[in-house]
């Protein structure tokens, strides 16, 4: 079974939701995102994401922008990062992994080549901002055979009446964006969140996420009955940046918003 | 997928899923505008009122004396504000209204877009904003004075190159998050569809004009055409109705920048390959990790690292063909059609000049070529003046 869908199915079965964090590969260089993984790990993240850097990141706001450029200024990229994965997983590490990369980056290393390295380093899913629904076929006959690493799908408030197909096929959990445009905007989720998010649920036979704008667990509040976990990616790149990259500062408060989030 | 998005194995839409609708609502919006004959009756008004259409097919006298070939240009720097730039942004802007949106958005490289772009929002009161690279706009600060002027406000870029590549991106951005009451003018042949079939669309009116005036001169179609591709909208526009005229050759001309050896240019078709940028899949200058490289030439309109996918696909079909100059071949060309005809022209516009003295070699005195001067000079004289003074230029 997939390690993202293995994992959900334990939460599920403790009625208990998801924390899922984004961290940019490489930055400020491997040890570091090793150790910050290894510390997500303990504290019990749920899921990590890490972020392939790119050129031209369009889904993203500033934060994560600046971080991919240092990134890549810094030599980060997809060998690298597999091979960063595979060592953790050579060490034990079994939280499920996600790389959130651009579609070029996957193209430019080949389809095939791509979901090999995938297989070989222990990658469990893939969030692609700019491969929509309608672009996606080339990618998934690439990935038909193979169960380790599964696509998860976006969906935006308005998606509208593109959630359904979009769904249909879906695996892991459905990643709702909670705002127009990009990642990293100051709480301001889209003023129909909650009606679209409900909708998402409604039709979702897996579990739904929500990420763009999250601080604190106290921002999912208003949407704590609907969603089944809560992502944080540029305020947690933010915040390690704040911490001089401190393993201990992400177990802190990885420790903490997995405790609030639960206890809303 | 979508195969109508397609040209070839080229184009798409890869965007943002929470722009997937704008791009459905908008495909809608232009295909009925463009069946609309009030539309259409609207939008060659403006061009005739407005831009100053129909632009005339001069017969070069003394540059056919000296090549030895008859050489038509088609005088693109005589429409409103110095460029085809504005064609596009005329039909798009028409749109965004009927579309019922009260702000437009772009994104510029040497500002001429900007510019075009700034004049129709001012013309039919719409909020204006122009996204532009940091650097872009210490070069070309006077372009940035005409936009403020014409009432738009022009956002600095800070992220990445600073460049054209990345007004872009944050044109992108914004959109994205603005798309209700926001229409993007994207002014080159890129982006995701219907943009592409769009920028066309509304260029392919060069080719209309073109194509009708050189019969009447010659009686037959020009046995070359020849434009200048940045991202491609002149040429797409110049090439539109040669394209089924099967007995015309379609000639693109790059900019190889310092040499496409030197690594030094913006030949996204000479040694490029295929990949995803701006929505779309293209030819694109890459480096080893599949990060797009910076393009680099003298003429900032020419200055992007990828080319529209149609032109990707007329590149392996092999209906047309594509060349690159170098920055002092375009220079040199640009001083010499100043001397010859009297004519000014764009850097970008240069490119194509100077293929067209090569390509001039191996044609007859009868034959005849037409070359789109898709914009005058005269936002480059400090660029001119700097490659004359031998300082090359800002990079």
């Amino acid at each position: 079974m997939n390690r993202i869908e293995k994992t959900l199915a334990v939460l599920q079965e403790k009625n208990e939701k998801a924390f899922i964090t984004y961290m940019t590969a490489g930055l400020p260089d491997y040890s570091k995102t090793k150790e910050i993984v290894k510390a997500q790990e303990q504290a019990g993240t749920d899921i990590i994401e890490l972020g392939i850097p790119f050129s031209d990141p369009v889904a993203d706001g500033p934060v994560i922008q600046k971080a991919s450029y240092e990134a890549i200024l810094g030599g980060a990229n997809l060998e690298k990062t597999f091979a960063c994965l595979k060592e953790l997983r050579g060490e034990g590490v079994e939280i499920p992994v996600v790389f959130m990369m651009y579609y070029n980056t996957i193209l430019h290393y080949g389809l095939d080549a791509f979901v090999d390295g995938c297989k070989k380093s222990g990658v469990d899913g893939l969030i692609i901002p700019d491969l929509p629904y309608e672009e996606q076929e080339e990618l998934l006959q690439a990935l038909a055979d193979c169960d380790e690493t599964i696509l998860i799908q976006l969906v935006s408030p308005v998606s509208a009446g593109r959630v359904e197909k979009i769904l249909e096929h879906a695996r892991g959990f459905v990643y709702c964006v909670s705002s127009m445009g990009v990642t990293g905007q100051e709480g301001n989720f889209h003023k129909e969140v909650i009606h679209y998010l409900s909708h998402v649920k409604q039709v979702s036979g897996i579990p739904v996420m929500m990420g763009f704008g999250i601080h604190r667990a106290e921002d999912v509040k208003p949407m704590k009955d609907i969603i089944d976990g809560a992502i944080v990616g540029s305020h947690f790149i933010s915040l390690m940046r704040e911490s001089g990259f401190s393993a201990q500062a992400a177990k802190e408060y990885c420790t903490s918003f997995k405790k609030e989030l639960n206890e809303l | 997928m979508n195969s109508k998005a397609y040209y070839g194995k080229f184009g798409g839409q890869f965007v943002s899923e929470s722009l997937m609708n704008t791009l459905e609502e908008l495909d809608e919006a232009f295909e009925a505008a463009i069946r609309d004959p009030e539309f259409m009756e609207q939008y060659h008004y403006y061009l005739r009122q407005y831009v100053g259409r129909e632009t005339p097919l001069y017969f070069a006298e003394r540059l056919s004396e000296k090549y030895r070939t008859k050489i038509y240009l088609k005088r693109e720097d005589l429409n409103h504000t110095g460029a085809h730039k504005i064609n596009n942004v005329m039909g798009q802007i028409l749109l965004a209204g009927r579309m019922g949106k009260t702000k437009v958005i772009a994104e510029t490289g040497a500002g001429q877009h900007g510019v075009a772009t700034a004049t129709a929002a001012a013309l039919f009161g719409m909020e204006c904003t122009i996204y532009m690279g940091k650097e872009d706009m210490q070069r070309q600060r006077l372009n940035v004075m005409r936009m403020e002027m014409l009432g738009a406000s022009v956002v600095s870029v800070e992220s990445g190159s600073n460049t054209l590549k990345d007004a872009t991106n944050e044109a992108i951005r914004a959109w994205a998050r603005t798309a209700e009451d926001t229409f993007y003018i994207i002014g080159s042949a890129v982006g995701p569809y219907p943009y592409p079939k769009m920028v066309k669309e509304f260029q392919s009116v060069i080719s209309r004009e073109a194509k009708i005036q050189h019969r009447n001169a010659e009686g037959k179609n020009p046995d070359v055409v020849i434009a200048c591709v940045g991202g491609g909208s002149n040429s797409i526009g110049m090439f539109a109705d040669f394209i089924d005229e099967t007995d015309v050759e379609l000639i693109g001309v790059e900019a190889a920048g310092c040499g496409i050896s030197s690594g030094k240019h913006a030949s996204a078709m000479a040694l490029g390959e295929p990949g995803v940028l701006h929505g779309m899949k293209s030819y694109l200058l890459q480096d080893t990790d599949g990060n797009i490289q910076l393009a680099h030439s003298i003429s900032a309109g020419l200055d992007y690292p990828g080319v529209g996918p149609e032109h990707a696909y007329l590149r392996d079909s092999g209906r047309a063909k594509y060349v690159s100059i170098t920055d002092t071949e375009a220079m040199d060309a640009l001083l010499e059609l100043s001397k010859l005809e009297g004519i000014i022209p764009a850097i970008e516009s240069a490119h194509a000049i100077a293929y067209a003295m090569k390509k001039a070699e191996e044609m007859t005195e009868t034959q005849s070529m037409v070359i789109c001067l898709s914009g005058r000079g005269d936002k480059d004289v400090n660029t001119i003046a700097d490659y004359l003074d031998g300082k090359g230029y800002l990079d």
